[in-house]
């Protein structure tokens, strides 16, 4: 067989076993029916709670509500607040997805053997986080529907394509994240903790429930170099504003190459920990 | 078999305190050996809820001033408002978490048929989880206030000491609250989801994130029906001067009623639900 037969047989079989993983996930999910009722659940409790919390804050004052429109470049606040936690939400499926996987499978103890198979890292990686993407779907779907029926936003098809393309350019900024992380659970077994604050660190930076511009000049800073700032900033521009792609182009080249850059970034620390882990043995260990 | 004499029931009474006391001991001794989760219980509440609400409150502000806020229950401080709001917010935290589904973390490691065999009671294991919570949400709550007091420019009224029996008759009827739940984390094998959205729900109903008053019209009536939403607004009545939503004595005597119900109520439930299970032999499944 020449050698780019074999390269052919190798990326078939890759494909097979990311398949494979992700439905083993899939299937592992359909057995837990409770987990169904909370994914329609917190797309619509969360974000409604706060659009109650704005309600609270206009109370009816129209200096109030005009003080939100000129800040947010949006008087529509409910789209504004649903689509920052539809946002959060999803990035929290991906920070947690690939390296909860992996310490799953290490606390079953069936992480030693997955690595010993000849499937490609990426499908060790990323393969169980494929089946949280039929949730992300499902996710945006039940906030759309939840704010055109609950609030009457109602988003346009060519808004709504608009808006996969920018959710499709900021993926390899997001699962460059959620594999950093696996490379953390490798290396030190529990990652709860920094999780919740990197979690906490874009709640309060990244402008889930508020426009950046009201942030100080050096959180503003901190906001900019975050890919989810650009992330919801986009979505909510495409989608409440009317912005077309061309507008965002500044943005969306900032985004790519902020999530080309944390994706070599992952590929080195993840290379490097799966080493240090062959080596010292500690692959299974937590 | 216990002894149904005058000195031999308070000797009863006397042990099941002292049992009590030994349950919280050992929960806050747990509780001190994770001293990360520690910094944790005020750290999330920060991140998770208060900045972002804050935030979404600064982009409504007309110079400086919260005058929806204002117009909607009489006082502009909005850091007060909510810093005080998540005082209660840590006593729901206290009641679904600590109390009720704690049982669930036993049922887990498997101690909770070895615990239940002693002649301790069930319920005073209800107590004893009840007082290290709010022992937990007393301190967490306190350091939040200060922060909310020397970082966020919120300003607490003397006058805030007047509410402190509310608290205590709130705490009451958040014991009953935990009883109840309780039963049901016993009977659901899955009550994750139940206990994390009920205590949202709880929670938001109560006031914690905005007022009562942008609740929809068909929700409101729940709000009333709960402790926390009187010891709340006489707790803000009290410290910022908000227009309450009943008379205050109104509010006294609802508090003082239901934290009776709730008490007797949830004791009654948490004693059937325990019969129930163990005729059944399914206290341990999961």
């Amino acid at each position: 067989m020449s050698s780019g037969e074999g390269r052919l047989v190798s990326l078939a079989g890759d494909l097979r076993a990311f398949g494979a993983a992700a439905r083993k996930e899939w299937r592992l999910l359909r057995r837990y029916p409770s987990l169904f009722i909370g994914f329609l659940f917190w797309p619509i409790a969360l974000p409604t709670a706060y659009v109650l919390q704005a309600q609270g804050y206009a109370g009816g004052s129209a200096a109030a509500t005009s003080a939100f429109a000129s800040r947010a470049g949006t008087g529509e606040i409910a789209g504004f607040l649903f689509l920052g936690w539809a946002a959060y939400m999803w990035i929290s499926m991906i920070l947690w997805g690939p390296g909860t996987a992996l310490r799953t499978e290490q606390v079953r103890g069936s992480l030693e053997a997955i690595f010993i198979t000849p499937a490609s890292r990426l499908v060790v990686i990323f393969g169980p986080a494929v089946s949280q993407v039929v949730w992300a779907l499902w996710m945006f779907a039940v906030v759309g529907v939840a704010m055109w029926l609950f609030f009457g936003v109602e988003l346009g098809l060519a808004a709504v394509l608009r808006a996969l393309a920018v959710i499709l350019i900021a993926v390899p900024a997001l699962y460059g994240l959620g594999a950093l992380f696996a490379a953390v659970v490798l290396r030190f077994g529990e990652v709860h903790a920094l999780v919740q604050s990197v979690r906490g660190v874009f709640t309060v930076f990244c402008g889930m429930t508020f426009p950046i511009i009201i942030l100080p000049e050096w959180a503003r800073g901190v906001a900019l170099a975050l890919p989810p700032t650009y992330l919801i900033g986009d979505l909510r521009r495409v989608l409440l504003t009317g912005a077309s792609l061309a507008d965002l182009l500044p943005d969306l080249a900032i985004l790519f190459s902020i999530g080309v850059e944390i994706c070599l970034l992952a590929v080195v620390a993840f290379r490097s920990t799966e080493r240090h882990a062959r080596r010292g043995g500690s692959l299974a260990q937590y | 078999m216990r002894s149904t004499s005058l000195p031999s029931r308070r000797q009863d009474l006397a042990d099941e305190w002292r049992a009590a006391l030994a349950i919280a001991r050992k929960e806050l001794r747990v509780a001190l050996r994770y001293p990360l989760n520690l910094a944790n219980e005020v750290l999330q509440p920060l991140y998770q809820f208060l900045l972002p609400s804050l935030l979404l409150g600064a982009t409504f502000a007309v110079g400086g001033h919260a005058l929806g806020l204002a117009s909607l229950v009489g006082t502009d401080d909005l850091a007060g408002f909510l810093f005080l709001g998540i005082v209660v917010g840590g006593m729901v935290g206290a009641a679904f978490w600590e109390i009720a589904f704690s049982f669930k973390r036993e049922i887990d490691v498997g101690t909770l048929e070895p615990t239940w065999l002693t002649p301790t009671r069930p319920e005073t294991f209800v107590i004893g989880r009840a007082i290290s919570g709010i022992v937990i949400a007393g301190t967490t709550s306190l350091v939040l206030l200060g922060i909310g007091l020397a970082i966020f420019g919120a300003s607490y009224s003397a006058g805030a000491l007047a509410a402190l029996p509310a608290i205590g008759l709130a705490a009451f009827s958040m014991l009953g609250i935990g009883y109840l739940i309780a039963s049901a984390v016993l009977m659901l094998r899955e009550p994750n989801f139940f206990v994390d959205a009920t205590s949202f729900l709880f929670a938001m109903a109560s006031g914690v994130a905005f007022p009562i008053a942008v609740l929809p019209i068909f929700i409101r009536p729940v709000a009333y029906l709960l402790p926390t939403t009187y010891a709340l607004d006489l707790l803000r009545y009290h410290a910022l001067g908000i227009r309450p939503l009943l008379e205050p004595w109104l509010e006294w005597l609802a508090l003082l009623c239901l934290a009776i119900l709730t008490l007797v109520l949830g004791r009654l439930v948490f004693r059937r639900t325990e019969h129930r299970m163990r005729i059944r032999g399914t206290l341990g499944q999961h």
